[in-house]
């Protein structure tokens, strides 16, 4: 933020640190362990009076002098160089706050070089007494180093109290410091056995290689006991966040902290088969095989330690990428632009937005993400986000990628850093705000309202009803949309008729087959657990059929329609009912839609696109997806099951209430796994986060949400609360039942929610709903717009359950569905969604309603038999 | 754009700005002369191999003992003035760095390949022949670039108003070419470092006589000729630069400017005095009239810096969170070390010649 960012793209992502740190790390220890090597190599030689000895040791000590001094050297300078140019905010702390150890260590490399040419050039010409105290110089002023750099290192990863009180010694001699040096040094030792083997195998004779690379073994296991203690020491020495940041909620450390344990035995082995007398063939490749493990040892230890500190370069005082913690709340307020000082554009406008994401992106996210290259690629990692799926992932992303810096900007800059990645990496934008749709023209079944002795009504329980067509991977559901009807026998006191009836349906014929259209049955036996026909429901339920009768109403249950035809996408197929008496005469018939759609968003953030005309539907990418973002996120296995011929139904693990013999699987319910989860990306907003994945938008492909509440200005969040509120009830409910993980998820949703998460009435999906009489006080005018928080207590008690005050006429009879109440409208037009008021009354209004009683007494009404206030002009014509 | 908006806010130092300048002066003054020992004999020797169609001679041989000492010492001795210019300049260098970070950290590579030729040259010497004149004039070209891009960095940090190009060019491929005195700057340190280069090899042809070697006489006129023809180059070339520099940048009514001339004026004196005592081959005050030369010539160059800064950043600028005790520790290790590298030469010079290893 204070400096330019090095646009490095393939190269960025900090992998010109690691390319370089790794190999001047791993040479940098050999500078330190090599030391004592050849000083006790030589003693040895001394002791032993063996002139061959110490000739080995005079042509190792060449050897260690061209590796540490030439490549372990420059790489040194090289780091120092590379972080100055990737990390300069964080190097100039480093710089600034440690400048008298890095002097320190600059006098303790001088002394190292001094030392090793005196020690090496003066083999054979110098007292061995004053020989061997110049290599004790050497490797003295080489763990001296050793001693500095580590306690800067260590600072990066815990600087405990210097956060508090900026202190110098606090900082270099941190928590950490001891383990670490002490993990550090056994390491150094491992490592100078390693190069050992490298030269006592490249000896002619075998009776000295046999005993220097013997030698050089001792080098590698009798330190190892020591270092695996050293490892455990400074693992238990790491503050428990760090601890759990590193070995339980980073993924990605899972290869190295395996590699780590996995080439422990692996080099103790190898120590132990290089002291076997073998061939100069055999012990030749299996030496540099050796320092090849040690090296990705070293690269995993150090891998480790670096994913240790993440989101931070400097652990609680600067992230990744640079910028200082204090500043997180000033950049949050007035944006990044008005902060950074190296981006050209100040402001963004629809021209630069653009380039100004790229800006952005150069400042935020390059240090750790390139484009196109080895490390983090970005284009790999948010191939599957559209511009706003992207943006709502990144307002969210520390929240279940705690290694990830929060985001630091403005909501409009936000939006520009994710255009500039999906559209300006990916190619990959939003689709269309607003989507066509065509009015739909009904016929409208007959009514005579002199002659017609029946009225029938009829309705779909579920107002808002959607479908994943993904089964060939995964199932929210099945598809299975529910219709009631009632059938009225008109008169002075009209009844409603259930006996010696029947009443028959039957689908719009374009949706007829659903079959052609979604792998539903195909996958049912194994989603579902049954093998079910074709355009057959999880009930029995085809595409026409007779009614069951149930306790006052006629019920077909869960008829398997699909949004499509042939033509393409239509979210309200029309069911026609006919009521027969008992010798075959039509006593009535209507229609009702029946609605149902695959619009859910879900490819905005997991890839793919809309199936079906662009604008509904489920490819095969996104199902993929999302199941790959689970097994990453949860460690589950679902892709590949799915993939090997066992799609997945979410609430096999996600129910409601598990099934009794089963053992619960201690996971949420569906709803609140669901929403606790999509809630941290999706924060701060109204009924725009609803529609994402829901088909409430009234500019989308379906405008569930289409009866007169929508008209008059509500919306979802009105009786549902805003998503982290609704999120947070669901979220408590699970609390209640002691599901862990809710808790878990409760803490991120906590902040900036307009209802206290403590005064949120926890509730159970499906069960505690908002209730219209909240607002519909005594059926009167409601004098508030809002009802969230208060919850029907049973399923009796829910709108599509509930009837009139007789106890037998259905409130969504004359209501209609859910999310679809009448007067009903949306793109699809009027008269899909009224059928029955306009069949009835020739109007869109409740029947009944204007005092129009006579659409089924006969006689002037004066009781208000069905509910209080009803007999009156309807109040928004 | 305004070039000020751009300057990066400094981070705090722990003692006043006063030591680290000190000991940038200082530290920096041990690193040309190594610097300059280093490339100065390697180009020399180059010379010495084309002009002999890879023949050797003694000063070539000399130097392919000596090169990987000198890249050692010259590297590390670059160390600490880099570390305290950071502290000092570090918002200035860190962001001319990255501006040219392509180039800035291909030095590493670069240096890596001079640094292990150097040894094959001296390890090979004997073997390589016609081989020598390619391979002393690719360290010699390696060692150049890393002093052009130098040159280039410690001249763009000193110019912000250039560094909004940044903006058209992010890739860290950016130099400072367009800045007039980048040229003359990199020869006058170049001829500098070649003529410190003779003085080399002029001293230790002379401590060669001086420990009986007989052959070694011509070979300190040789270099003392280098020295003196160099310098006198140099004089031609440094007033180029001197020409080069922006209108009215030095100026009287400023210590800084008063200091500039004062230092500059000595400095040419006892360059002039250096140059003919090396003609007369007087190679020890030739000696010390060139060191006397280098520290007011890098005292001019320090006033250079301050000047070109005026606009936009003063040292006193920099904000203090004093921490002393740090700085202690560190002279207490400084001055330890000396005396221990003190004690392991004397040790080794003592020890040296007398035995073999009792062995």
């Amino acid at each position: 933020m204070n400096y330019p960012v090095w646009q490095l793209d393939f190269f960025g992502g900090g992998f010109l640190i690691a390319a370089i740190a790794v190999f001047h790390v791993y040479l940098s220890h050999f500078a330190v362990g090599g030391g004592l090597f050849l000083v006790l190599a030589e003693m040895k030689a001394y002791r032993d009076e063996d002139n061959a000895i110490l000739e080995y040791v005079r042509k190792h000590a060449q050897f260690f002098l061209l590796i540490t001094m030439v490549a372990g050297g420059i790489t040194g300078v090289g780091i120092w160089f590379t972080i100055a140019l990737l990390n300069p905010a964080a190097t100039s702390v480093l710089i600034h706050t440690f400048v008298f150890a890095w002097a320190a260590e600059w006098v303790f490399f001088v002394i190292e070089i001094v030392a090793l040419f005196i020690y090496y050039y003066s083999f054979g010409k110098m007292q061995r007494k004053y020989h061997l105290i110049i290599g004790w110089i050497y490797f003295g002023a080489a763990w001296m180093s050793l001693f500095i750099i580590n306690g800067i290192i260590d600072f990066m990863l815990t600087p405990g109290s210097w956060i508090e009180n900026q202190n110098f010694w606090s900082g270099l001699f941190n928590p950490t410091f001891w383990p670490a040096l002490a993990f550090r040094t056994f390491l150094a030792l491992l490592i100078a056995g390693l190069f050992g083997f490298v030269t006592a195998t490249w000896v002619k004779k075998e009776p000295l290689r046999i005993t220097m690379t013997r030698f050089a073994a001792l080098w590698l296991l009798i330190p190892f006991v020591l270092f695996i203690f050293s490892a455990y020491w400074y693992k238990v020495a790491l503050p428990a966040d760090i601890q759990e940041m590193l070995f339980q909620r980073m993924p990605a450390m899972t290869l190295y902290i395996d590699g780590f344990m996995w080439i422990s035995p692996i080099l103790v082995f190898g120590g132990l088969l290089l002291a076997i007398r073998m061939p100069q063939a055999v012990t030749k490749p299996i030496a540099l095989m050796m320092l090849i493990i040690g090296l990705l040892y070293m690269g995993c230890f150090e891998f480790m330690r670096e994913g240790g500190r993440k989101p931070y370069i400097i652990y609680d005082h600067m992230y990744s990428n640079s910028i200082f913690t204090r500043d997180m709340e000033k950049i949050n307020q007035q944006g990044l632009l008005a902060n950074a000082k190296w981006i050209k554009n100040k402001s963004i406008t629809d021209d630069n937005r653009l380039e100004t994401g790229r800006e952005l992106y150069n400042v935020l996210c390059l240090s750790c993400h390139a484009v196109g290259g080895p490390m983090h690629d970005i284009q790999k990692l948010t191939a599957g986000f559209t511009p706003s799926g992207l943006d709502a992932m990144i307002s969210g992303m520390e929240t279940f990628h705690p290694y990830m810096p929060p985001y630091a900007g403005s909501d409009e800059e936000r939006y520009a850093l994710a255009y500039y990645i999906a559209y300006g990496l990916n190619g990959r934008l939003d689709q269309e705000a607003t989507v066509a749709v065509n009015k739909k023209r009904i016929a409208m079944p007959p009514f005579d309202s002199d002659a017609a002795t029946h009225v029938l009504l009829a309705w779909n329980t579920l107002g808002m009803h959607t479908i994943s067509d993904t089964y060939e991977h995964w199932a929210l559901q099945a598809p299975g949309n529910t219709i009631h009807a009632q059938l009225i026998l008109r008169g002075e006191t009209p009844e409603i008729v259930t006996d010696e009836v029947v009443l028959n349906y039957h689908m719009e014929p374009a949706f007829s087959n659903p079959a052609d259209h979604v792998d539903f049955w195909d996958s049912s036996a194994i989603l579902f657990g049954e093998e079910l026909k074709r355009n057959t429901g999880l009930t029995g339920s085809k595409m026409q059929g007779t009614m069951t009768q149930e306790d006052g109403y006629f019920m077909a249950d869960q008829i398997p329609v699909v949004p499509y035809t042939k033509s393409g996408y239509d979210p309200y197929p029309i069911v026609t009912i006919e009521a027969k008496s008992a010798d075959g005469t039509l006593l009535a018939s209507t229609k009702v839609a029946a609605p149902v759609s695959t619009e859910m968003g879900c490819y905005q953030c997991h890839g793919g696109q809309w199936r079906v005309e662009h604008k509904a539907g489920f490819t095969q990418t996104t199902a993929r997806n999302i199941l790959a973002v689970h097994d990453r996120m949860s460690g589950t296995q679902l892709l590949t099951k799915a993939e090997t011929g066992e799609p997945q139904r979410c609430q096999h693990c996600h129910s409601v209430q598990p099934p009794a013999e089963t053992p619960s699987t201690g996971q949420l319910n569906l709803s609140a796994a669901i929403h606790g989860f999509h809630s941290a990306f999706l924060k701060g907003q109204g009924a725009e986060s609803c529609s994402r994945c829901h088909p409430s938008s009234p500019t989308g492909a379906t405008q569930s949400l289409r009866g007169i509440h929508n008209e008059i200005g509500l919306d979802c969040t009105s009786c549902h609360g805003s998503l982290e509120e609704h999120a947070i009830s669901l979220l408590k409910g699970e609390a209640e039942q002691g599901h862990n993980q809710a808790s878990v998820l409760l803490e991120h949703l906590q902040q900036n929610v307009a209802t206290a998460t403590d005064e949120i009435t926890p509730r159970q999906p499906w069960v505690n709903q908002p209730d219209c009489l909240n607002c519909h006080l005594e059926f009167e005018q409601p004098e508030n717009d809002s009802t969230f928080n208060q919850w029907t207590q049973t399923t009796e008690e829910l709108y599509r359950n509930r009837t009139d005050e007789s106890g037998s006429l259905f409130c969504a009879a004359c209501h209609s569905s859910p999310h679809g109440v009448y007067p009903a409208a949306n793109g699809y037009g009027e008269q899909v969604h009224n059928i029955q008021p306009l069949q009835y009354q020739d109007n869109t209004l409740p029947i009944g309603s204007n005092l129009n009683c006579a659409v089924c007494h006969t006689v002037e009404m004066e009781d208000e038999m069905h509910h209080p206030n009803m007999l009156r002009e309807f109040r928004n014509q | 754009m305004d070039p000020t908006t751009l300057i990066p806010t400094p981070d705090a130092i722990p003692v006043h700005w006063g030591w680290f300048h000190i000991l940038l002066l200082v530290t920096f003054t041990m690193h040309i002369l190594l610097m300059n020992a280093m490339l100065g004999t390697v180009f020399i020797a180059a010379v010495n191999h084309f002009t002999r169609d890879g023949g050797g001679s003694p000063p070539t041989q000399a130097v392919a003992e000596k090169l990987p000492f000198t890249i050692a010492f010259a590297v590390n001795f670059g160390v600490a003035p880099l570390l305290f210019a950071q502290v000092l300049y570090g918002h200035l260098i860190y962001t001319s760095s990255i501006l040219m970070g392509t180039f800035w950290l291909s030095i590493i590579g670069i240096l890596i390949a001079a640094y292990y030729l150097a040894y094959v040259y001296k390890y090979k010497y004997h073997q390589l022949e016609k081989g020598r004149a390619l391979l002393t004039g690719s360290i010699c070209i390696l060692l150049l670039i890393i002093a052009f891009l130098f040159s280039n960095n410690f001249t763009l940090m000193l110019h912000p108003e250039s560094w909004a190009r940044y903006f058209d060019k992010p890739g860290g491929l950016l130099l400072n070419l367009a800045d007039p005195t980048i040229w003359p700057r990199y020869l006058h340190f170049m001829a500098a470092a070649v003529a410190v280069g003779g003085m080399s090899i002029a001293l230790f042809f002379s401590y060669k006589k001086h420990t009986g070697d007989a052959e070694a006489a011509p070979w300190i006129g040789y270099g003392c000729k280098w020295f003196a023809y160099a310098t006198f180059i140099n004089f031609g070339i440094g007033a180029w630069f001197l020409g080069s520099l922006p209108q009215g940048i030095v100026s009287m009514n400023t210590s800084s400017g008063f200091f500039f001339l004062v230092f500059l004026i000595g400095g040419i004196i006892a360059a002039v005095f250096a140059a003919l005592l090396a003609l007369k081959e007087r190679v020890m005050p030739a000696l010390y009239s060139l060191l006397t030369t280098i520290v007011l010539m890098i005292l001019v160059r320090d006033m250079l810096r301050t000047l070109y800064l005026q606009p936009w950043f003063s040292r006193s600028e920099l904000t203090v969170q004093a921490s002393y005790s740090p700085l202690l520790v560190f002279l207490l290790f400084f001055i330890g070390g000396i005396v221990l590298i003190g004690w392991m030469l004397k040790i080794t010079f003592q020890n040296s010649d007398d035995q073999e290893a009792q062995s």
